[in-house]
Protein backbone atom coordinates (compact mmCIF):
# COMPACT_ATOMS: atom_id res chain seq x y z
CA UNK A 1 0.00 0.00 0.00
CA UNK A 2 1.25 3.46 -0.46
CA UNK A 3 -0.11 6.42 1.65
CA UNK A 4 0.68 10.04 1.68
CA UNK A 5 1.08 10.71 5.32
CA UNK A 6 0.60 13.80 6.45
CA UNK A 7 4.56 15.88 6.32
CA UNK A 8 6.17 12.35 4.68
CA UNK A 9 9.39 12.89 2.94
CA UNK A 10 9.20 13.35 -0.90
CA UNK A 11 11.93 12.72 -2.80
CA UNK A 12 12.90 15.39 -5.30
CA UNK A 13 15.50 17.49 -6.27
CA UNK A 14 14.01 21.16 -5.28
CA UNK A 15 16.65 24.04 -4.20
CA UNK A 16 15.43 23.05 -0.65
CA UNK A 17 15.89 19.79 -0.98
CA UNK A 18 20.24 20.04 -1.54
CA UNK A 19 20.06 22.53 1.44
CA UNK A 20 22.21 21.41 4.84
CA UNK A 21 19.05 19.68 7.01
CA UNK A 22 21.24 22.04 10.08
CA UNK A 23 20.25 25.46 7.75
CA UNK A 24 16.93 24.60 6.87
CA UNK A 25 15.71 23.11 10.94
CA UNK A 26 17.25 26.64 12.07
CA UNK A 27 15.67 28.53 9.47
CA UNK A 28 12.26 26.52 10.34
CA UNK A 29 12.73 27.45 13.82
CA UNK A 30 13.29 31.11 13.45
CA UNK A 31 10.59 31.05 10.99
CA UNK A 32 8.30 29.90 13.22
CA UNK A 33 9.77 32.66 16.27
CA UNK A 34 8.70 35.31 13.97
CA UNK A 35 4.94 35.57 13.54
CA UNK A 36 4.95 35.86 17.88
CA UNK A 37 7.15 38.96 17.40
CA UNK A 38 4.79 40.94 15.01
CA UNK A 39 1.37 42.29 15.02
CA UNK A 40 1.17 44.74 11.48
CA UNK A 41 -0.74 43.32 8.78
CA UNK A 42 2.18 45.09 6.80
CA UNK A 43 4.59 42.50 8.45
CA UNK A 44 1.96 39.42 8.54
CA UNK A 45 2.06 39.82 4.57
CA UNK A 46 6.11 40.22 3.90
CA UNK A 47 6.27 37.17 6.26
CA UNK A 48 3.51 35.35 4.16
CA UNK A 49 5.24 36.30 1.17
CA UNK A 50 8.65 34.83 2.26
CA UNK A 51 7.16 31.46 3.37
CA UNK A 52 4.89 31.62 0.10
CA UNK A 53 8.29 31.66 -1.30
CA UNK A 54 9.96 29.10 0.48
CA UNK A 55 6.99 26.80 -0.70
CA UNK A 56 7.77 27.60 -3.76
CA UNK A 57 11.58 27.23 -4.23
CA UNK A 58 10.67 23.77 -1.65
CA UNK A 59 8.67 22.05 -4.68
CA UNK A 60 6.01 20.37 -2.16
CA UNK A 61 3.32 19.01 -3.66
CA UNK A 62 0.12 21.47 -2.82
CA UNK A 63 -2.67 18.84 -2.21
CA UNK A 64 -0.66 17.29 -0.09
CA UNK A 65 0.34 20.74 1.83
CA UNK A 66 -3.14 21.20 1.71
CA UNK A 67 -4.40 17.56 3.23
CA UNK A 68 -1.64 18.57 5.57
CA UNK A 69 -3.08 21.66 7.14
CA UNK A 70 -6.39 19.82 7.06
CA UNK A 71 -5.03 17.96 10.07
CA UNK A 72 -5.39 20.69 12.33
CA UNK A 73 -8.87 21.63 10.95
CA UNK A 74 -10.30 20.66 14.04
CA UNK A 75 -7.84 22.65 16.10
CA UNK A 76 -7.70 25.84 14.01
CA UNK A 77 -11.46 26.09 14.48
CA UNK A 78 -11.45 25.44 18.00
CA UNK A 79 -8.89 28.26 18.68
CA UNK A 80 -10.32 30.52 16.27
CA UNK A 81 -13.89 30.00 18.22
CA UNK A 82 -11.83 30.36 21.71
CA UNK A 83 -10.14 33.55 21.25
CA UNK A 84 -13.08 35.22 18.99
CA UNK A 85 -15.37 34.92 22.44
CA UNK A 86 -13.21 35.12 25.51
CA UNK A 87 -11.19 37.77 24.33
CA UNK A 88 -12.16 41.31 25.95
CA UNK A 89 -12.99 44.59 24.08
CA UNK A 90 -15.19 46.42 21.94
CA UNK A 91 -18.47 44.41 21.44
CA UNK A 92 -18.84 42.99 17.95
CA UNK A 93 -21.96 41.37 18.25
CA UNK A 94 -23.86 40.34 20.96
CA UNK A 95 -25.93 37.17 21.72
CA UNK A 96 -27.58 37.46 25.03
CA UNK A 97 -24.53 36.63 27.28
CA UNK A 98 -22.03 35.64 24.63
CA UNK A 99 -20.22 38.86 23.40
CA UNK A 100 -17.94 38.29 20.06
CA UNK A 101 -15.32 41.33 20.36
CA UNK A 102 -13.18 43.05 17.64
CA UNK A 103 -10.08 42.56 19.32
CA UNK A 104 -11.41 38.60 19.82
CA UNK A 105 -11.63 38.79 16.01
CA UNK A 106 -7.88 40.02 15.63
CA UNK A 107 -6.59 37.67 18.40
CA UNK A 108 -8.63 34.35 16.71
CA UNK A 109 -7.11 35.64 13.37
CA UNK A 110 -3.40 35.75 14.95
CA UNK A 111 -3.65 32.91 16.44
CA UNK A 112 -4.73 30.39 13.70
CA UNK A 113 -2.39 32.02 10.98
CA UNK A 114 0.50 31.31 13.72
CA UNK A 115 -0.96 27.62 13.69
CA UNK A 116 -0.93 27.41 9.84
CA UNK A 117 2.18 28.98 9.63
CA UNK A 118 4.08 25.97 11.76
CA UNK A 119 2.02 23.48 10.46
CA UNK A 120 3.33 24.71 6.89
CA UNK A 121 6.94 25.14 7.93
CA UNK A 122 7.00 22.23 9.66
CA UNK A 123 5.53 20.18 6.40
CA UNK A 124 8.12 21.46 3.81
CA UNK A 125 10.61 21.00 6.59
CA UNK A 126 9.68 17.27 6.29
CA UNK A 127 8.90 17.60 2.89
CA UNK A 128 12.08 18.70 1.80
CA UNK A 129 14.21 16.42 4.55
CA UNK A 130 14.67 12.94 4.57
CA UNK A 131 14.71 11.63 8.21
CA UNK A 132 17.96 10.11 7.82
CA UNK A 133 18.64 13.87 7.10
CA UNK A 134 16.71 14.83 10.02
CA UNK A 135 18.38 13.16 12.34
CA UNK A 136 21.40 13.89 11.33
CA UNK A 137 20.67 17.53 11.90
CA UNK A 138 19.56 17.36 14.95
CA UNK A 139 22.52 15.13 15.94
CA UNK A 140 24.62 18.13 14.79
CA UNK A 141 22.63 20.75 16.11
CA UNK A 142 22.63 18.87 19.43
CA UNK A 143 26.22 17.89 19.58
CA UNK A 144 27.27 20.23 22.20
CA UNK A 145 24.68 18.35 24.71
CA UNK A 146 27.17 15.16 25.00
CA UNK A 147 29.40 17.41 26.79
CA UNK A 148 27.06 17.58 29.58
CA UNK A 149 26.04 13.42 29.15
CA UNK A 150 23.17 13.37 27.43
CA UNK A 151 23.47 10.48 24.67
CA UNK A 152 22.56 12.77 21.74
CA UNK A 153 24.08 10.16 19.23
CA UNK A 154 21.81 6.97 19.86
CA UNK A 155 18.78 9.54 20.48
CA UNK A 156 19.77 10.54 17.20
CA UNK A 157 19.47 6.70 16.19
CA UNK A 158 16.76 5.88 17.67
CA UNK A 159 14.86 8.96 16.40
CA UNK A 160 16.33 7.95 12.79
CA UNK A 161 14.99 3.86 13.17
CA UNK A 162 11.39 5.16 14.76
CA UNK A 163 10.89 7.31 11.90
CA UNK A 164 11.86 4.74 9.30
CA UNK A 165 9.26 2.40 11.09
CA UNK A 166 6.41 4.98 10.71
CA UNK A 167 4.93 4.19 7.00
CA UNK A 168 5.79 0.47 7.89
CA UNK A 169 2.91 0.72 11.63
CA UNK A 170 1.05 2.91 9.14
CA UNK A 171 0.62 0.06 6.35
CA UNK A 172 0.50 -2.63 8.90
CA UNK A 173 -2.42 -0.98 10.62
CA UNK A 174 -3.95 -0.44 7.28
CA UNK A 175 -3.89 -4.44 6.47
CA UNK A 176 -5.20 -5.45 10.16
CA UNK A 177 -8.44 -2.91 9.98
CA UNK A 178 -9.01 -4.34 6.71
CA UNK A 179 -8.56 -8.02 7.57
CA UNK A 180 -10.48 -7.42 10.78
CA UNK A 181 -13.04 -6.33 8.45
CA UNK A 182 -13.17 -9.10 6.07
CA UNK A 183 -14.19 -10.85 9.42
CA UNK A 184 -16.85 -8.44 9.59
CA UNK A 185 -16.10 -5.85 11.99
CA UNK A 186 -15.61 -2.45 11.73
CA UNK A 187 -12.77 -0.99 13.80
CA UNK A 188 -13.58 2.69 13.41
CA UNK A 189 -17.37 2.13 13.90
CA UNK A 190 -19.92 2.15 16.44
CA UNK A 191 -20.68 2.50 19.95
CA UNK A 192 -17.48 3.16 22.22
CA UNK A 193 -17.45 -0.04 23.81
CA UNK A 194 -17.57 -1.89 20.20
CA UNK A 195 -15.12 0.81 18.87
CA UNK A 196 -12.52 0.05 21.99
CA UNK A 197 -12.53 -3.49 21.05
CA UNK A 198 -12.50 -3.23 16.83
CA UNK A 199 -9.13 -1.35 18.05
CA UNK A 200 -7.87 -3.85 20.41
CA UNK A 201 -8.00 -6.36 17.62
CA UNK A 202 -6.03 -3.94 15.15
CA UNK A 203 -3.19 -2.91 17.92
CA UNK A 204 -2.80 -6.31 19.91
CA UNK A 205 -1.16 -7.87 16.42
CA UNK A 206 0.60 -4.42 15.99
CA UNK A 207 2.35 -4.34 19.00
CA UNK A 208 3.54 -8.15 18.55
CA UNK A 209 4.89 -7.85 15.11
CA UNK A 210 6.55 -4.34 16.68
CA UNK A 211 8.58 -6.09 19.32
CA UNK A 212 9.49 -9.25 16.44
CA UNK A 213 10.66 -6.30 14.03
CA UNK A 214 12.26 -4.44 17.17
CA UNK A 215 14.63 -7.98 17.88
CA UNK A 216 14.91 -8.45 14.65
CA UNK A 217 16.29 -5.21 14.03
CA UNK A 218 18.43 -5.59 16.98
CA UNK A 219 19.78 -9.29 15.85
CA UNK A 220 20.73 -7.59 12.42
CA UNK A 221 22.36 -4.41 13.32
CA UNK A 222 24.63 -7.13 16.44
CA UNK A 223 25.41 -8.95 13.57
CA UNK A 224 26.65 -6.52 11.23
CA UNK A 225 29.22 -5.28 14.49
CA UNK A 226 27.21 -1.83 15.94
CA UNK A 227 28.46 -1.55 19.19
CA UNK A 228 26.48 1.28 20.78
CA UNK A 229 26.86 4.71 18.97
CA UNK A 230 29.34 6.59 20.54
CA UNK A 231 31.73 4.60 18.08
CA UNK A 232 30.06 4.90 14.98
CA UNK A 233 31.13 7.78 12.10
CA UNK A 234 29.54 9.07 9.50
CA UNK A 235 29.68 8.00 6.14
CA UNK A 236 28.46 11.41 5.19
CA UNK A 237 29.99 13.98 6.72
CA UNK A 238 27.46 17.23 6.68
CA UNK A 239 29.03 20.32 5.49
CA UNK A 240 27.92 23.85 4.76
CA UNK A 241 28.10 25.22 1.37
CA UNK A 242 27.98 28.66 0.00
CA UNK A 243 24.40 27.98 -0.97
CA UNK A 244 23.63 26.99 2.71
CA UNK A 245 25.40 30.42 3.78
CA UNK A 246 23.18 32.59 1.65
CA UNK A 247 19.78 30.46 2.25
CA UNK A 248 20.74 31.03 5.87
CA UNK A 249 21.60 34.84 5.57
CA UNK A 250 18.94 35.61 3.21
CA UNK A 251 16.35 33.86 5.78
CA UNK A 252 17.74 35.83 8.76
CA UNK A 253 18.13 38.98 6.96
CA UNK A 254 14.84 38.81 6.13
CA UNK A 255 13.20 37.73 9.26
CA UNK A 256 15.43 40.66 11.17
CA UNK A 257 13.59 42.73 8.60
CA UNK A 258 10.06 42.44 9.30
CA UNK A 259 10.44 42.21 12.95
CA UNK A 260 12.32 45.71 12.53
CA UNK A 261 9.95 46.90 10.28
CA UNK A 262 7.39 46.18 13.17
CA UNK A 263 9.85 47.80 16.05
CA UNK A 264 9.70 51.08 13.49
CA UNK A 265 6.16 51.19 13.86
CA UNK B 1 -23.09 -15.07 -5.33
CA UNK B 2 -21.80 -14.00 -8.61
CA UNK B 3 -19.09 -11.76 -8.58
CA UNK B 4 -18.95 -8.62 -11.66
CA UNK B 5 -15.63 -6.54 -11.75
CA UNK B 6 -16.78 -3.62 -14.20
CA UNK B 7 -14.39 -1.40 -15.58
CA UNK B 8 -12.06 -1.63 -12.14
CA UNK B 9 -9.51 1.07 -11.39
CA UNK B 10 -7.84 1.37 -8.71
CA UNK B 11 -5.57 4.49 -8.05
CA UNK B 12 -3.32 4.51 -4.65
CA UNK B 13 -2.55 7.89 -2.87
CA UNK B 14 -4.40 10.04 -5.81
CA UNK B 15 -3.48 13.44 -6.30
CA UNK B 16 -0.29 12.94 -4.50
CA UNK B 17 3.62 12.42 -5.43
CA UNK B 18 3.29 8.67 -4.56
CA UNK B 19 0.34 8.20 -6.50
CA UNK B 20 0.50 4.76 -8.43
CA UNK B 21 -2.06 3.13 -10.93
CA UNK B 22 -3.12 -0.59 -9.18
CA UNK B 23 -5.97 -1.55 -11.41
CA UNK B 24 -7.12 -0.04 -14.85
CA UNK B 25 -10.27 -1.17 -16.25
CA UNK B 26 -10.34 -4.35 -15.30
CA UNK B 27 -13.57 -6.68 -16.47
CA UNK B 28 -14.01 -10.21 -15.06
CA UNK B 29 -17.26 -12.24 -13.97
CA UNK B 30 -17.17 -15.16 -11.39
CA UNK B 31 -19.55 -17.00 -11.13
CA UNK B 32 -20.57 -19.73 -8.24
CA UNK B 33 -18.76 -22.39 -7.40
CA UNK B 34 -16.24 -21.42 -9.65
CA UNK B 35 -12.63 -22.18 -8.90
CA UNK B 36 -10.40 -19.43 -10.09
CA UNK B 37 -6.77 -18.61 -9.97
CA UNK B 38 -5.36 -15.11 -9.90
CA UNK B 39 -1.65 -14.47 -11.14
CA UNK B 40 0.60 -11.96 -12.02
CA UNK B 41 4.28 -10.84 -11.03
CA UNK B 42 4.65 -8.59 -7.76
CA UNK B 43 2.89 -5.69 -8.48
CA UNK B 44 0.61 -6.34 -11.04
CA UNK B 45 -2.28 -5.92 -9.01
CA UNK B 46 -3.58 -9.00 -7.53
CA UNK B 47 -3.89 -7.81 -4.00
CA UNK B 48 -5.52 -4.72 -4.94
CA UNK B 49 -8.14 -6.91 -6.90
CA UNK B 50 -9.25 -9.07 -4.20
CA UNK B 51 -9.86 -6.35 -1.76
CA UNK B 52 -12.20 -4.81 -4.22
CA UNK B 53 -13.87 -8.29 -4.55
CA UNK B 54 -14.50 -8.31 -0.91
CA UNK B 55 -15.53 -5.17 -0.77
CA UNK B 56 -12.58 -2.96 1.60
CA UNK B 57 -11.53 -0.69 -1.14
CA UNK B 58 -13.52 1.66 -2.52
CA UNK B 59 -13.44 1.66 -6.89
CA UNK B 60 -11.34 5.04 -7.80
CA UNK B 61 -13.30 4.15 -11.47
CA UNK B 62 -16.16 1.31 -11.85
CA UNK B 63 -17.45 -1.26 -9.85
CA UNK B 64 -17.76 -4.63 -8.10
CA UNK B 65 -20.94 -6.10 -7.93
CA UNK B 66 -21.72 -8.83 -5.69
CA UNK B 67 -25.33 -9.74 -6.72
CA UNK B 68 -25.63 -7.12 -8.28
CA UNK B 69 -25.00 -4.82 -5.69
CA UNK B 70 -21.70 -2.51 -5.35
CA UNK B 71 -19.49 -4.14 -3.01
CA UNK B 72 -18.16 -1.12 -0.98
CA UNK B 73 -21.56 0.43 -0.40
CA UNK B 74 -22.47 1.08 3.13
CA UNK B 75 -26.01 -0.57 3.30
CA UNK B 76 -27.07 -3.40 5.15
CA UNK B 77 -27.07 -5.44 2.03
CA UNK B 78 -24.29 -4.61 0.78
CA UNK B 79 -22.92 -5.61 4.20
CA UNK B 80 -24.84 -8.74 3.79
CA UNK B 81 -23.40 -9.39 0.48
CA UNK B 82 -19.93 -9.02 1.85
CA UNK B 83 -20.16 -11.27 5.25
CA UNK B 84 -20.62 -14.18 2.40
CA UNK B 85 -17.33 -13.01 0.77
CA UNK B 86 -13.95 -14.28 3.34
CA UNK B 87 -10.52 -12.86 2.49
CA UNK B 88 -7.39 -14.35 4.09
CA UNK B 89 -4.44 -11.70 3.55
CA UNK B 90 -1.30 -13.15 2.63
CA UNK B 91 -0.09 -14.86 6.33
CA UNK B 92 -2.94 -14.63 7.64
CA UNK B 93 -1.45 -15.66 11.17
CA UNK B 94 0.21 -12.02 11.87
CA UNK B 95 -3.24 -10.72 12.09
CA UNK B 96 -4.23 -13.29 15.41
CA UNK B 97 -5.47 -11.04 18.33
CA UNK B 98 -7.31 -12.84 20.66
CA UNK B 99 -6.45 -14.54 23.94
CA UNK B 100 -7.75 -18.50 22.80
CA UNK B 101 -8.22 -19.95 19.82
CA UNK B 102 -12.11 -20.37 20.72
CA UNK B 103 -12.66 -16.79 20.46
CA UNK B 104 -10.29 -15.78 17.62
CA UNK B 105 -12.06 -18.15 15.33
CA UNK B 106 -15.22 -17.23 17.23
CA UNK B 107 -14.79 -13.61 16.22
CA UNK B 108 -16.43 -13.56 12.60
CA UNK B 109 -19.00 -15.20 13.56
CA UNK B 110 -20.11 -13.57 16.26
CA UNK B 111 -20.70 -10.09 14.37
CA UNK B 112 -22.83 -12.39 11.69
CA UNK B 113 -24.77 -11.96 15.27
CA UNK B 114 -25.08 -15.61 16.07
CA UNK B 115 -26.39 -17.44 18.83
CA UNK B 116 -24.02 -18.94 21.23
CA UNK B 117 -24.79 -22.55 20.64
CA UNK B 118 -24.32 -21.80 16.85
CA UNK B 119 -21.20 -20.41 17.08
CA UNK B 120 -19.32 -23.04 19.38
CA UNK B 121 -20.74 -25.62 16.32
CA UNK B 122 -19.09 -23.15 13.81
CA UNK B 123 -15.55 -22.90 15.71
CA UNK B 124 -15.64 -27.16 16.31
CA UNK B 125 -16.87 -27.46 12.63
CA UNK B 126 -14.45 -25.13 11.66
CA UNK B 127 -11.38 -26.12 13.61
CA UNK B 128 -12.08 -29.35 12.61
CA UNK B 129 -12.39 -28.43 8.66
CA UNK B 130 -8.39 -27.17 9.06
CA UNK B 131 -7.15 -30.14 11.04
CA UNK B 132 -6.88 -29.07 14.03
CA UNK B 133 -8.10 -31.19 17.34
CA UNK B 134 -11.03 -28.77 18.23
CA UNK B 135 -11.35 -29.60 22.33
CA UNK B 136 -7.84 -29.62 23.16
CA UNK B 137 -7.02 -26.18 20.87
CA UNK B 138 -10.14 -24.22 21.88
CA UNK B 139 -8.73 -22.90 25.04
CA UNK B 140 -4.68 -22.66 23.67
CA UNK B 141 -3.46 -19.25 23.59
CA UNK B 142 -2.94 -18.60 20.10
CA UNK B 143 0.78 -17.16 20.48
CA UNK B 144 2.02 -20.74 21.89
CA UNK B 145 1.34 -22.52 18.66
CA UNK B 146 3.22 -23.12 16.13
CA UNK B 147 3.34 -21.08 12.85
CA UNK B 148 1.67 -23.41 11.01
CA UNK B 149 -1.34 -24.22 13.15
CA UNK B 150 -1.24 -20.29 13.92
CA UNK B 151 -1.87 -19.88 10.03
CA UNK B 152 -4.75 -22.97 10.20
CA UNK B 153 -6.46 -21.06 13.12
CA UNK B 154 -6.13 -17.98 11.33
CA UNK B 155 -8.10 -19.44 8.17
CA UNK B 156 -10.60 -21.16 10.53
CA UNK B 157 -11.44 -18.17 11.24
CA UNK B 158 -12.44 -17.40 8.12
CA UNK B 159 -14.24 -20.44 7.11
CA UNK B 160 -16.22 -20.31 10.55
CA UNK B 161 -18.17 -17.65 8.95
CA UNK B 162 -19.36 -20.16 6.13
CA UNK B 163 -18.90 -17.79 3.07
CA UNK B 164 -20.05 -18.80 -0.11
CA UNK B 165 -16.16 -16.69 -2.15
CA UNK B 166 -13.00 -17.46 -0.27
CA UNK B 167 -10.81 -15.54 -1.78
CA UNK B 168 -7.20 -16.84 -0.50
CA UNK B 169 -3.80 -14.70 -1.07
CA UNK B 170 -0.59 -16.63 -1.12
CA UNK B 171 -2.44 -19.19 0.95
CA UNK B 172 0.85 -21.17 1.03
CA UNK B 173 3.99 -18.33 1.31
CA UNK B 174 6.05 -18.79 3.51
CA UNK B 175 5.43 -23.19 4.25
CA UNK B 176 7.75 -25.68 3.28
CA UNK B 177 6.86 -28.18 0.19
CA UNK B 178 5.19 -30.64 2.43
CA UNK B 179 2.79 -27.88 4.12
CA UNK B 180 1.76 -26.35 0.84
CA UNK B 181 0.94 -29.38 -0.34
CA UNK B 182 -1.05 -30.52 2.89
CA UNK B 183 -3.09 -27.13 2.66
CA UNK B 184 -3.63 -27.03 -0.74
CA UNK B 185 -5.38 -30.05 -0.49
CA UNK B 186 -7.31 -29.34 2.32
CA UNK B 187 -8.74 -26.29 0.22
CA UNK B 188 -9.99 -28.90 -2.41
CA UNK B 189 -11.29 -30.71 -0.62
CA UNK B 190 -13.28 -27.92 1.63
CA UNK B 191 -14.06 -26.71 -2.36
CA UNK B 192 -15.45 -29.71 -3.14
CA UNK B 193 -17.15 -30.46 0.49
CA UNK B 194 -19.13 -26.83 0.56
CA UNK B 195 -18.91 -25.69 -3.28
CA UNK B 196 -18.28 -22.25 -2.54
CA UNK B 197 -16.84 -19.64 -5.58
CA UNK B 198 -12.53 -20.17 -4.50
CA UNK B 199 -10.21 -17.10 -5.75
CA UNK B 200 -6.80 -18.51 -5.20
CA UNK B 201 -3.98 -15.63 -5.63
CA UNK B 202 -0.92 -16.98 -6.28
CA UNK B 203 2.54 -17.04 -7.89
CA UNK B 204 2.80 -20.42 -7.68
CA UNK B 205 1.94 -21.55 -11.52
CA UNK B 206 2.07 -25.47 -10.26
CA UNK B 207 0.00 -24.80 -7.44
CA UNK B 208 -2.60 -22.90 -9.31
CA UNK B 209 -2.79 -25.85 -11.52
CA UNK B 210 -3.71 -28.43 -9.38
CA UNK B 211 -6.46 -26.31 -7.47
CA UNK B 212 -8.08 -23.91 -9.90
CA UNK B 213 -10.08 -24.47 -13.56
CA UNK B 214 -9.50 -20.98 -14.72
CA UNK B 215 -7.26 -18.84 -14.58
CA UNK B 216 -6.84 -15.05 -15.32
CA UNK B 217 -3.41 -12.87 -15.53
CA UNK B 218 -2.69 -9.81 -14.25
CA UNK B 219 0.29 -7.72 -15.64
CA UNK B 220 0.17 -3.71 -14.85
CA UNK B 221 -3.42 -3.52 -13.50
CA UNK B 222 -4.29 -5.27 -16.53
CA UNK B 223 -5.89 -8.35 -16.97
CA UNK B 224 -4.27 -9.97 -20.01
CA UNK B 225 -5.60 -13.38 -19.75
CA UNK B 226 -8.47 -15.08 -18.83
CA UNK B 227 -9.72 -18.52 -19.69
CA UNK B 228 -9.42 -22.25 -19.03
CA UNK B 229 -6.27 -22.88 -16.54
CA UNK B 230 -5.22 -25.69 -18.84
CA UNK B 231 -4.93 -22.91 -21.90
CA UNK B 232 -3.33 -20.12 -20.01
CA UNK B 233 -0.84 -21.64 -18.06
CA UNK B 234 0.42 -23.58 -21.26
CA UNK B 235 0.41 -20.39 -23.01
CA UNK B 236 4.48 -19.48 -23.05
CA UNK B 237 3.98 -16.74 -25.10
CA UNK B 238 1.57 -14.50 -23.01
CA UNK B 239 2.63 -15.38 -19.96
CA UNK B 240 6.44 -14.20 -20.49
CA UNK B 241 4.27 -11.26 -21.57
CA UNK B 242 2.88 -10.90 -18.21
CA UNK B 243 6.48 -11.02 -16.68
CA UNK B 244 5.83 -14.50 -15.48
CA UNK B 245 7.19 -17.90 -16.26
CA UNK B 246 5.24 -21.25 -17.47
CA UNK B 247 5.02 -24.02 -15.11
CA UNK B 248 8.11 -26.38 -14.99
CA UNK B 249 6.08 -29.05 -16.81
CA UNK B 250 5.19 -27.36 -19.57
CA UNK B 251 8.66 -25.89 -19.74
CA UNK B 252 10.04 -29.37 -19.72
CA UNK B 253 7.09 -30.61 -22.50
CA UNK B 254 8.04 -27.54 -24.77
CA UNK B 255 12.18 -28.52 -24.50
CA UNK B 256 10.91 -32.13 -25.16
CA UNK B 257 8.67 -31.20 -28.52
CA UNK B 258 11.77 -28.89 -29.69
CA UNK B 259 13.87 -31.76 -30.02
CA UNK B 260 11.32 -33.70 -32.17
CA UNK B 261 8.91 -35.74 -29.56
CA UNK B 262 5.45 -35.63 -30.30
CA UNK B 263 4.19 -34.22 -26.66
CA UNK B 264 1.39 -32.17 -25.88
CA UNK B 265 2.87 -28.98 -24.29
CA UNK B 266 -0.63 -28.22 -21.96
CA UNK B 267 -0.14 -30.94 -19.33
CA UNK B 268 0.09 -28.70 -16.34
CA UNK B 269 0.23 -31.57 -13.40
CA UNK B 270 3.72 -33.64 -12.66
CA UNK B 271 1.89 -36.54 -13.36
CA UNK B 272 0.08 -35.43 -16.36
CA UNK B 273 3.57 -34.61 -17.77
CA UNK B 274 5.00 -38.20 -16.49
CA UNK B 275 1.82 -40.14 -18.15
CA UNK B 276 2.58 -37.73 -21.15
CA UNK B 277 6.25 -38.50 -21.77
CA UNK B 278 5.97 -41.70 -21.05
CA UNK B 279 3.29 -42.57 -23.80
CA UNK B 280 5.31 -40.14 -26.08
CA UNK B 281 8.81 -42.57 -25.22
CA UNK B 282 6.60 -45.68 -26.10
CA UNK B 283 5.80 -44.03 -29.49
CA UNK B 284 9.01 -43.03 -30.09
CA UNK B 285 10.29 -47.00 -29.00
CA UNK B 286 7.39 -48.23 -31.44
CA UNK B 287 8.66 -46.07 -33.98
CA UNK B 288 12.20 -47.08 -34.05
CA UNK B 289 11.54 -50.62 -34.05
CA UNK B 290 8.80 -50.32 -36.90
CA UNK B 291 11.21 -50.88 -39.93
CA UNK B 292 9.23 -52.55 -42.67
CA UNK B 293 11.56 -55.32 -42.87
CA UNK B 294 11.40 -56.20 -39.75
CA UNK B 295 7.50 -57.14 -41.00
CA UNK B 296 5.90 -58.84 -38.33
CA UNK B 297 7.55 -56.69 -35.42
CA UNK B 298 5.88 -53.47 -37.34
CA UNK B 299 2.23 -55.47 -37.39
CA UNK B 300 2.83 -55.43 -33.76
CA UNK B 301 3.86 -51.61 -33.94
CA UNK B 302 0.80 -50.38 -36.07
CA UNK B 303 -1.19 -52.29 -33.46
CA UNK B 304 0.48 -50.55 -30.67
CA UNK B 305 0.33 -47.44 -32.16
CA UNK B 306 -3.40 -47.36 -33.07
CA UNK B 307 -4.07 -48.28 -29.27
CA UNK B 308 -2.30 -45.14 -28.48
Amino acid sequence: MNLLLPGMYVAADSALHRLDPRVKMGAALLLMAVPFAIQHLASILLLSALVAAITYLSAAPLPALARTLRTVLGLGFFMFVFYLFTTPGRPLVTVGKIVMTWEGLGAAATQVYRLCLLVVLSAILTFTTSPAQLAHGLEALLGPLTRIGLPVREFALVLTIALRFVPTLFEEIDKIAKAQRARGADPGAGGVRQRVRGWTSVFVPIFISAFRRAEELATAMEARGFRGAQQRTRLYQLRLTRRDLVAALVVVAACLAIVGLERLR
Amino acid sequence: MLIRVEDLSYTYAPGTPLERVALQGVNLEIGPGERVGVLGPTGSGKSTLVQHLAGLLEPTAGQVWLDGVAAHARTAAARARRQRVGLAFQYPEDQIFEQTVFREVAFGPRYLGLGEAEITARVRWALEMVGLDSPTMEGRMPLTLSGGEMRRVALAGILAMRPEVLILDEPTAGLDPRGRRELLGRVQAWQEQIGFTLVLVSHNLGELARVAERAVVLARGQVVADGSARQVLSDGESLRAAGLDVPQTVALLQALRQAGWEVRTDRLLPEEAVAEIVQAAKLRLVKSVSHPSLGPISDRARREEARL
